[in-house]
């Protein structure tokens, strides 16, 4: 046998002698070792053998020859523009797959971006205000007997004491909401949002004073500011050019203040709202609750200076209180600025102003990215299924040496392409839809093309999407051996489990999506037409204003008398979210069952009016005298009131009652019915019957029908009786849809979020379809020679597309059930999740995705076998 | 001109593969190099001076057949060039002139 030099000198020669010299020295060492070996052993020979290699380590022969031949730099223009060149051949190639793949991300992206943009907006709100991050509003955490209850409300010398007793504080405002009539000459308009508010309110806020002194405005008792909006309805459009500044307009008829100023609109992106503000020193001078602790009816806001530890401050505050109210231990909190708009649940309305919530928020995120990662699911999906086609294209340009990175970048480069596509596409959709999305989201917002952080971002995205949509064909279609693809050796299966589970997991949102949307209708449904314990339909109600609360009794005989009104009550409430809580005494009450009630006036008409019922006891009547004696009083409860202090409502009869400072008894225990949101549970409830107080409303019942006629009676009868005052009204029930506002936008986006899932999921699995069809078309051929009937060949080709959406039926059932439930978990009365509400979901995905598959998989069973087998 | 220069070893190794006309390659030019000056020289030595005579153009070298004996490799054979039996006739003609300037004694006593 021959002996062989040494392997391993052998190897390390081979590694380091450049190629070119390797062959003759390797050559000529192996020859010079087989003299040795007979020379002077084996075992010299190979050491010797070592020896000579380790003598070539020079760079000599070390270094590589330059090439003859240029290499084509993979990044050259020339490649550039091929890359381009067959990225485009491709697309118009493939004109289904490339129409679906970029509409298919388009949409995704518009949904993305409308969604974006919506958050982005919703976080924004109050930005605008100076020292921000310094600036928080003071509430309190209230202990009463059912639980604790968040209020936003303090009393109205809390924001001087603070600013007395805290040298942190560098800035207080007071904020109180009002309401009432404003009158200038003819023209009189009623604000929706009076505000009582400290001189430092402009500055505080940062709002503009477009007339007026910034310096002395709203510091004298008798001021008035307007908005923009208000100024214009009392002087016309023209407004800035007339001289409006101390005009005198009149409050309520009877108190005439003088125009010191007129304040931009409130910002859409804040949560105070007003159109007039009215200065608090007036109020500190003549309206008791204003100055004193034992009530609270102001937001009190304070900035603190920026190098505070603002924990140790908030320690500080929390105890406060009771410095300077003796005995209340209620602790004061501090709730920044930054979290009011999104952060903000308080009890008992006390928090008026504008208002987001998180947990919509944070939907509107998941379902954004839902839609993002369906979209880019079909990309991929598509992308690789197509694989085959490029195989050749990757074989050849790898055998001409093209590196494997070179072809990373080039698939890579594609997706950028195709992405660019899809966001130009998507962002020309979004400016076209945008005011169809304002009108969904209630919000004013505009496409941001100017902001240089919106291209940043816009480029941000754009390269981030690219990444996750090549990855996968870029390392996947690069890792191809040239030698297998040329030949035509090629799995044409691969890739189709992560196919698979990517469809999966696309039906799988979609469908949690569609019954998230389902519950949340449903519940809507319920809450809109769940009993309330009155009846709702044909009720209206007339605000009854300054003097005209005097003449309410007559224009109530008035309009009862119209024969289009079935009947009138007077009362102080409109039955829409009554939050005017009091605490109550009865017999047998101890510290531990205290609790609060709500309250409202009414006249005898009130059960007749809203069809109320009661449980027990009798309907006040004005016959009785002692009904409407000033000494003692008559009350009606509801049911859960009469269970809260002990007794079922055939008990309650004839109890003593303290309410208000008044003893009274209970003559009728009322059926509970709703007079709050859904999401409240019914708490107790007591109707006075105290015809000599003011009522604030008439509740008009129409007659079924006659409602537009009723109408007219009324703004005729109420002209007569009172011509100088505005006639305003509503609807109760109008009102109490209005209360779930957030939820029906949120249903309404949701409704068209998950339809457009489905739609990019099913677009998804259409172009798959086309694929498989495709790709499957010599055996559709041969089968249909040998007598396949086109239902079998329709069977076959849908089958496999099917399973994968039973499958993700059955991943996304419990998903949803869980979502579902966790949401319906704050709704006091819901709906429970019933079964078919899955069954129905399921079917739908099924019949979508059957239509999409089947609509390929029928096309390709009636084609004719002659063509397909024609040529080979 | 630049005038050509010779360092010892490599005209001595020139020198070889002159001798052995064309079967001059890397493993003969080594062994008839420790057969004829019986000095043990490092095979790498010998590819690096003949390399350098080629870039010198004192050699001129091509690609031989395939060979059976060492796994097919290849052998480059090397040849003189015009320019190199040039170099190597100037060589001797110094040496000549030196040697026939040098006084008959000189050479007597250190023949002796």
């Amino acid at each position: 046998m021959k002996t062989q030099p040494p392997i391993l000198a052998d190897k390390l020669l081979k590694w380091f002698c450049a190629p070119h010299l390797l062959e003759n020295i390797q050559g000529d060492l192996h020859e010079e070792f087989e003299y040795q070996v007979k020379r002077i052993g084996v075992r010299r020979a190979r050491w010797r053998y070592w020896w000579e290699i380790l003598g070539f380590m020079k760079p000599r022969y070390i270094k590589r020859k330059p090439t003859q031949y240029p290499t084509t730099y993979s990044y050259s223009p020339d490649m550039l523009q091929n890359y381009f060149k067959i990225a485009v051949r491709n697309l118009l190639k493939n004109r289904t797959f490339s129409l679906i793949n970029i509409t298919g991300l388009a949409i995704g992206l518009v949904c993305c971006l409308a969604i974006g943009l919506y958050v982005w907006d919703e976080y924004q709100y109050d930005r605008a205000v100076p020292q921000f991050e310094q600036t928080y509003r003071v509430t309190e955490r209230q202990k009463q007997a059912t639980g604790l209850y968040d209020i936003a409300v303090t009393p109205g010398p809390l924001a001087p004491a603070l600013k007395n007793d805290f040298p942190e504080i560098t800035e207080t405002v007071r904020v109180g909401a009002w309401s009432g009539l404003l009158q200038y000459q003819q023209t009189a308009v009623e604000p929706e949002a009076m505000r009582v508010v400290d001189p430092s309110f402009l500055s505080f806020f940062g709002f503009k004073l477009l007339k007026g002194n910034p310096q002395t405005v709203l510091s004298s008792p008798d001021e008035i500011v307007i908005s923009e909006a208000v100024a214009e309805r009392f002087f016309g459009k023209d407004w800035r050019a007339q001289f409006i500044l101390g005009k005198t307009i009149h409050y309520n008829q009877e108190r005439p203040l003088r125009l010191s100023g007129i304040v931009e609109n409130a910002p859409a992106r804040s949560h105070l709202q007003f159109d007039v503000l009215l200065p608090f020193k007036y109020f500190e001078l003549n309206d008791k609750w204003s100055y004193n602790w034992g009530s609270n009816n102001y937001h009190t806001y304070l900035k603190i200076r920026p190098d505070n530890d603002v924990a140790a401050f908030g320690q500080k505050l929390a105890g406060q209180l009771k410095n300077y109210d003796k005995g209340n231990e209620t602790p004061l909190l501090l709730q920044p600025l930054r979290d009011i708009h999104l952060y903000s649940d308080f009890d008992f309305g006390t928090d008026w102003g504008k208002h987001g919530d998180i947990r919509y928020v944070r939907i509107f995120i998941i379902v954004g990215l839902i839609v993002l990662l369906i979209a880019l699911f079909n990309f991929i999906n598509l992308s690789t299924a197509r694989a085959t086609q490029r195989a050749r294209e990757v074989g050849v340009r790898k055998s001409v040496g093209a590196l494997r990175s070179s072809l990373i970048a080039q698939f890579w480069g594609e997706s950028l392409l195709m992405t660019s596509l899809a966001l130009g596409v998507g962002l020309l959709l979004l400016q076209l839809l945008m005011p169809f999305f304002n009108e969904l989201s209630g919000k004013v917002m505009a496409v941001p093309f100017q902001q240089p952080l919106f291209g940043a971002f816009m480029v941000g995205l754009l390269l981030f999407i690219s990444f996750l949509t090549g990855l996968y064909p870029a390392f996947y279609l690069s890792s191809f051996r040239p030698v297998s693809v040329l030949k035509g050796i090629f799995d044409k299966k691969s890739g189709a489990g992560f196919r698979k589970t990517l469809v999966v997991t696309q039906f799988v949102m979609s469908i949690v999506l569609i019954i998230g949307t389902v519950g949340l209708y449903r519940q809507l449904q319920f809450i809109q037409n769940k009993k309330l314990g009155f009846d709702k339909e044909q009720l209206l109600y007339v605000r009854l204003k300054g003097d005209t609360r005097q003449k309410a009794m007559t224009l109530k005989e008035l309009l009862t008398k119209q024969s289009s009104i079935a009947s009138v009550s007077a009362t102080t409430s409109t039955l829409v979210n009554m939050q005017n809580t009091s605490y109550i005494e009865w017999d047998g009450k101890t510290p531990k069952n205290e609790f609060l009630i709500t309250q409202m006036n009414v006249d005898a008409d009130f059960l007749k009016t809203t069809g109320m019922t009661l449980a027990a006891g009798r309907n006040f009547s004005p016959a009785i005298a002692s009904d409407t004696s000033d000494k003692f009083g008559t009350y009606l409860i509801n049911e859960t009131a009469a269970r809260r202090m002990g007794w079922t409502p055939q008990k309650a009869l004839g109890k003593k009652v303290n309410f208000w400072g008044l003893d009274g008894k209970i003559v009728g225990v009322l059926r509970d019915f709703h007079f709050r949101p859904m999401n409240v549970k019914i708490e107790p409830f007591i109707v006075r019957f105290r015809p000599k107080e003011f009522y604030f409303n008439l509740l008009i019942k129409t007659r079924p029908t006659q409602t537009q006629r009723a109408l007219a009676d009324i703004a005729r009868i109420y002209k007569k009786i009172e011509p100088n005052q505005l006639f305003s009204y509503g609807f109760v029930n109008e009102d109490l849809g209005r209360q779930y506002a957030i939820e029906q936008r949120t249903g309404q986006l949701l409704l068209c979020f998950s339809i457009l899932t489905i739609l990019i999921a099913c677009l998804g699995l259409f172009g798959l379809a086309t694929f498989t069809a495709e790709q499957r078309i010599k055996e559709i051929g041969i089968r249909k020679v040998m007598g396949a009937s086109i239902a079998s060949i329709t069977t076959l080709l849908s089958k496999d597309f099917i399973k994968l959406v039973l499958i993700a039926n059955g991943i996304a059932f419990p998903l949803a059930y869980y979502g579902l439930n966790h949401w319906l978990e704050d709704f006091e009365y819901r709906i429970g999740i019933e079964w078919w509400v899955f069954v129905v979901a399921g079917i739908t995905a099924i019949g979508i995705s059957f239509l999409t598959v089947s609509f390929q998989a029928i096309k390709a069973a009636l084609m004719n076998p002659v063509k397909s087998l024609k040529t080979e | 001109m630049k005038r050509t220069f010779l360092g010892e070893f490599e005209e001595i190794v020139l020198l070889t593969v002159a001798i052995l006309g064309e079967e001059a390659y890397g493993v003969t030019v080594t062994q008839e190099l420790e057969q004829k000056t019986g000095r043990a020289v490092g095979f790498s030595s010998i590819h690096t001076t003949l390399q350098r005579l080629e870039e010198k153009g004192f050699l001129s070298s091509k690609m031989g057949g395939a060979t059976a004996e060492r796994g097919g490799r290849r052998k480059r054979f090397f040849e003189v060039t015009a320019l190199g039996r040039r170099a190597l006739m100037e060589v001797k003609q110094v040496r000549e002139e030196l040697w026939g300037a040098l006084p008959p004694d000189t050479l007597q006593l250190m023949g002796g």
